[in-house]
């Protein structure tokens, strides 16, 4: 039996170090929501009637382009999520189901990217995504993105697949599936859990990347949201208002999608890393 | 009869059946190999060519890497840099991972109230983009806005305070401890996961058998999550050898003031593209990557072949 | 409906011989079943025939045509898995009918056999629910029926009943062999239940090692077991065994020295050494002295018969059945005495001597 006084002491440290994880976060979305003379004046009060400006949000959407970003970041975390689960699954299962001659030395080939960043390769891939013509193409970053994520994504689901009852394979054998049927009206649907998972965690660091979009889509309206707004607080740095908006329009749709996924990501996380 | 053994599906011959292998592996492995594999492969091949100049190459061997490790222009910056970075390393080693293991450890006791709540709130910063939680700090430690400033006044530390950005001593610690604190949730997650997994009836026995709950946690469970810490170091040192976008967003590709913030990820890219000061050089570029990429590879060696090796794994 | 015939089968893993030489036939419409101890090959030699394992040699054939080379869908077989193996993801219905989609039957006519079949196990009211909403007996119910849908040659089960309780198995097992009546079918089914095996097969077939040790009508096995392991496996508790040494004509002394009157083979010589063997409810207690020489251990009372456990003169325990109140105790010295009628003998092969 702990006693009360450690009980306090526990929640009082896990408390402080919340409150320090959530400050600066609080503060600029708190802010981005102020006139700029209560910015400066009265940094640590939330907004009021006397206190409520908008001016940074207009001047970050009047700029346009924002609503574009947005869009180019959606459709590259979909696309990267769309094929590296597709792709990711149909290996997995393919590794775990099949016995033939190389399965694993594939295998491991294809785990060496779980640790090896590919980031590395970057000169090199430049100059293979501008041979192909690709530069400022929202496809290039998504091709980046699936060879990226999808060592891992294997390696995941081939586990999964592996706890998916052999006799259920071989029952849909019996039944007259082909190996093609077997896949895409048996595992596919039973994959289903370990599949969101995987996304949850492929998307937060494809969304968040700041170098590919960088090296291969930096302009054009091609850019992501990340590198969008990173554009932006270059051009804006002394306008505090359209700073800090600009800001919280990148951090509200994380923080909405986490609260919404965080137990999902978490057990993501756990269960893709640690074994 | 050799090759029967390989396939197992009854019905199938060999060519149905590699038809099988090839539509399930073939567009994983293919967009795999040319897009991470190839380009790191291409990458160590480009750093063994030399670039003249209008663009002709020729081979050189290992002479890029003398060049880098030895040549005034080259090695400075570049011992410069793997300094900096190694020191980026330590402080996460010795702040962010304690700080981990220690939230993890207070969030996993027993009947602990709103442990999801305290563990999703302290995950978030985590979760944000890199540049954004540098822009952030960069307000907050702004004197323009002071809010820093405010906080060490109110302690009465207020002497304390400076432009720890601009300044040359300062800067590269600042940006660790930024660094810390957006990535200490990685950490607590594992560890907190690892600690989960240990059956109470080994700390209740370690309680009969008189040990307090401080003991308990250094001698029962400390010891059984050796390996998750040992995963954690791992990578912290991938991922920190590998950094790039706090240092970018927050003090730009020259890594100022003076160079004091650089790390590899930053010298790499500005010896690619080029900056106010060079021009850039893909061959060289590629040297640097080269060179991460055995600093990694070495890491890698040292965790599989002494710490793995090293660390006894219990199964519960 | 058709039969199976198996010849000289082999089947190895890398360099484990799991088949050797398995040679069998399954009359049409007749109800087979495979016991053995564990691994001894009955899962593998079901799997080989439903073809999901490629065989090294020998030769299957269903109804007459061979289906080495066959896929497992095209063999005209259905097979019930020990964990059912229903697809978690689709109810009932879907998991009947499923096969049947895929083959392309017309959707009325699937709907036709799935209602047949539902009516026949009685799922009328369970064809809209998924499978982890079911208790284990519908479950195993929904596989059978996802058998039968298809209409299958022959139906293999590979321990269909030993994930339900004690009780739900007693009537699974009466439904089973009433399904079997009713659709006239081929069954080859694989179980470590004596019981299931007793009740159930029109043929046994023993298997160890790899190996059929004997194929026959249940009681055949259970009166004239071919060989020493046979005898053993057959019947619970297990058949009591002593080896003996023939001293002249039906005359023979255990090892441990007591004399014994048996009708022993006519060519059987002094000196040939034999095993003798005598189930339990073929042996009587008398006093000391008659026939063989024991001391009682313990009584094990079941109600209304008792199993007495004996530790034999010259090593080796024996079980004899006694009446459930009988009244011995513990260090009683007693002799044994067996039904002349009812002995077996084996020679020094383990295999049967003809009588
Ligand atoms: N995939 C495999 N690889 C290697 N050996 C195997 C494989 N499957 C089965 N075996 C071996 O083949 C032998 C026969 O296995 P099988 O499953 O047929 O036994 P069984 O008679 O069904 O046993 P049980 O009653 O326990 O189900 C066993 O010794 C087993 O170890
Ligand atoms: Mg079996």
């Amino acid at each position: 039996m702990r006693s009360r006084f450690s009980t306090i002491a526990i929640h009082a440290v896990l408390l402080g170090y919340t409150a320090l994880a959530l400050f600066p976060i609080i503060l600029v979305v708190m802010n981005s929501m102020k006139m700029k003379r209560a910015i400066f004046l009265s940094p640590l009060t939330p907004p009021g009637p006397a206190s409520f400006d908008l001016i940074g949000y207009h001047r970050v959407f009047s700029d346009g382009a924002i609503g574009t970003y947005y869009m180019n970041s959606i459709i590259v975390t979909l696309g990267t999520i769309f094929f590296t689960l597709l792709f990711g699954a149909m290996a997995g299962f393919a590794l775990s189901e099949y016995k033939f001659r190389f399965n694993k030395l594939l295998g491991l080939y294809l785990s060496i990217g779980i640790m090896v960043p590919i980031r590395l390769g970057s000169v090199a891939i430049i100059s293979l995504v501008s041979g192909m013509n690709m530069i400022n193409t929202l496809s290039a970053l998504i091709c980046v993105y699936v060879a990226q994520n999808l060592p891992l994504a294997v390696f995941i689901l081939s586990e999964f697949v592996h706890q998916i009852p052999k006799d259920l394979r071989e029952a849909a054998r019996c039944d007259g599936l082909s190996e093609y049927n077997i896949f895409f009206h048996i595992i596919l649907p039973l994959l289903r859990p370990a599949m969101a998972t995987v996304a949850v965690f492929t998307m937060i660091p494809v969304w968040n990347d700041l170098w590919f979009p960088l090296l291969l889509a930096p302009s054009g309206g091609k850019q992501t949201i990340t590198l969008g707004v990173q554009q932006f607080l270059g051009q804006y740095v002394t306008d505090w208002n359209a700073v800090l908006a600009a800001l919280s329009t990148a951090i509200i749709p994380v923080l909405i999608f986490y609260v919404l996924f965080s137990r999902q990501l978490i057990r993501g996380l756990t269960s893709g890393a640690v074994k | 009869m050799a090759d029967n053994q390989q396939i197992e599906m009854v019905g199938m011959n060999r060519s149905a059946y590699l038809r099988v292998l090839a539509f399930f592996l073939a567009p994983a492995v293919l967009i795999y190999t040319l897009f991470s594999v190839y380009p790191l492969l291409a990458t160590i091949f480009d750093s063994l060519y030399l670039r003249h100049e209008g663009g002709a190459l020729t081979f050189n061997g290992l002479g890029n890497f003398q060049t880098l490790l030895t040549d005034e222009t080259w090695s400075k910056p570049f011992w410069n840099a793997l300094r900096n970075n190694l020191i980026f390393f330590i402080i996460h080693m010795c702040v962010q991972n304690p700080v981990g293991l220690a939230l993890a450890a207070l969030l996993s006791l027993k009947q602990l109230a709103f442990r999801n709540t305290y563990r999703t709130l302290i995950f978030m910063p985590t979760m944000l983009s890199v540049v954004i939680i540098g822009f952030i700090w960069q307000l907050i430690l702004s004197p323009l806005w002071g809010i820093w400033k405010m906080g060490l006044n109110a302690v009465g530390l207020g002497v304390l305070f400076g432009p720890y950005l601009g300044q040359e001593h300062t800067a590269l610690i600042t940006i660790s401890l930024i660094s810390v604190w957006q990535f200490v949730g990685i950490p607590m997650i594992l560890i907190y996961t690892a600690l989960l997994a240990i059956p109470d009836e080994l700390v209740d026995a370690a309680t009969v058998d008189g040990l307090n709950q401080w003991q308990a946690f250094f001698h029962v469970k400390l010891p059984l999550i050796w390996p998750t810490i040992g995963l954690v170091s791992v990578l912290t040192f991938v991922a920190n050898f590998n950094a790039f976008d706090l240092i970018y967003a927050m003090q730009g590709a020259l890594a100022g003031p003076n160079f004091s913030t650089d790390i590899m990820g930053t010298l790499f890219y500005r010896t690619f593209f080029g900056n106010q000061l060079q021009l850039g050089d893909p061959t060289m570029g590629s040297t640097i990557a080269t060179m991460m990429f055995v600093i990694i590879l070495m890491g890698l060696l040292v965790y599989l072949y002494v710490i793995q090796r090293r660390i006894q794994r219990y199964s519960f | 409906m058709a039969q199976v015939s198996i010849t000289s089968l082999q089947k190895s893993y890398g360099s484990v011989d799991v088949l050797k030489d398995i040679n069998l036939e399954v009359e049409d419409g007749s109800f087979v079943v495979l016991v053995g101890p564990s691994g001894c090959g009955k899962s593998t030699l079901l799997r080989s025939i439903a073809g999901l394992e490629a065989v090294n040699g020998g030769a299957i054939s269903i109804g007459g045509k061979r289906v080495n080379d066959l896929a497992p869908a095209k063999r005209e077989i259905a097979m019930v898995f020990q964990s059912y193996a229903l697809y978690p993801h689709m109810d009932v219905e879907k998991n009947m009918g499923f096969g049947l989609r895929f083959a392309g039957t017309p959707k009325q006519e699937v709907a036709a056999r799935v209602a047949e079949a539902a009516r026949i196990l009685q799922l009328e009211a369970l064809l809209k629910r998924r499978p982890r909403e079911l208790s284990g007996g519908q479950r195993q119910r929904v596989a059978i029926g996802r058998a039968i849908v298809r209409k299958p040659q022959v139906f293999l089960f590979d321990e269909p009943l030993s994930n339900l309780d004690a009780a739900l198995r007693v009537n699974t097992r009466v439904e089973i062999a009433k399904l079997h009546k009713l659709l006239g079918a081929t069954i080859i089914y694989v179980t470590h239940d004596q019981v299931e095996a007793m009740t159930l097969a029109d043929k046994i077939v023993v298997m160890n090692q790899g190996r059929i040790e004997q194929a026959g009508k249940p009681l055949d096995l259970y009166y004239r077991p071919a060989n020493t392991f046979v005898a053993n496996f057959i019947g619970s508790p297990a058949m009591n065994m002593v080896e003996i040494e023939v001293t002249g004509k039906n005359k023979a002394r255990t090892l441990a020295g007591g004399e014994l009157g048996v009708p022993l083979p006519a060519r059987a010589k002094a000196g040939d050494r034999l095993t003798l063997g005598a189930r339990p409810e073929h042996l009587t207690l008398g006093a000391p002295g008659k026939g063989l020489t024991g001391q009682l251990d313990l009584v094990e009372r079941l109600g209304e018969v008792g199993y007495a456990h004996l530790d034999m003169a010259g090593g080796g325990r024996f079980i004899v059945e006694v009446r459930g109140d009988v009244k011995a105790k513990r260090g009683d010295k007693v002799g044994v005495v067996p039904d002349p009628a009812k002995l077996h003998l084996f020679d020094a092969n383990g295999k049967a001597c003809a009588s």
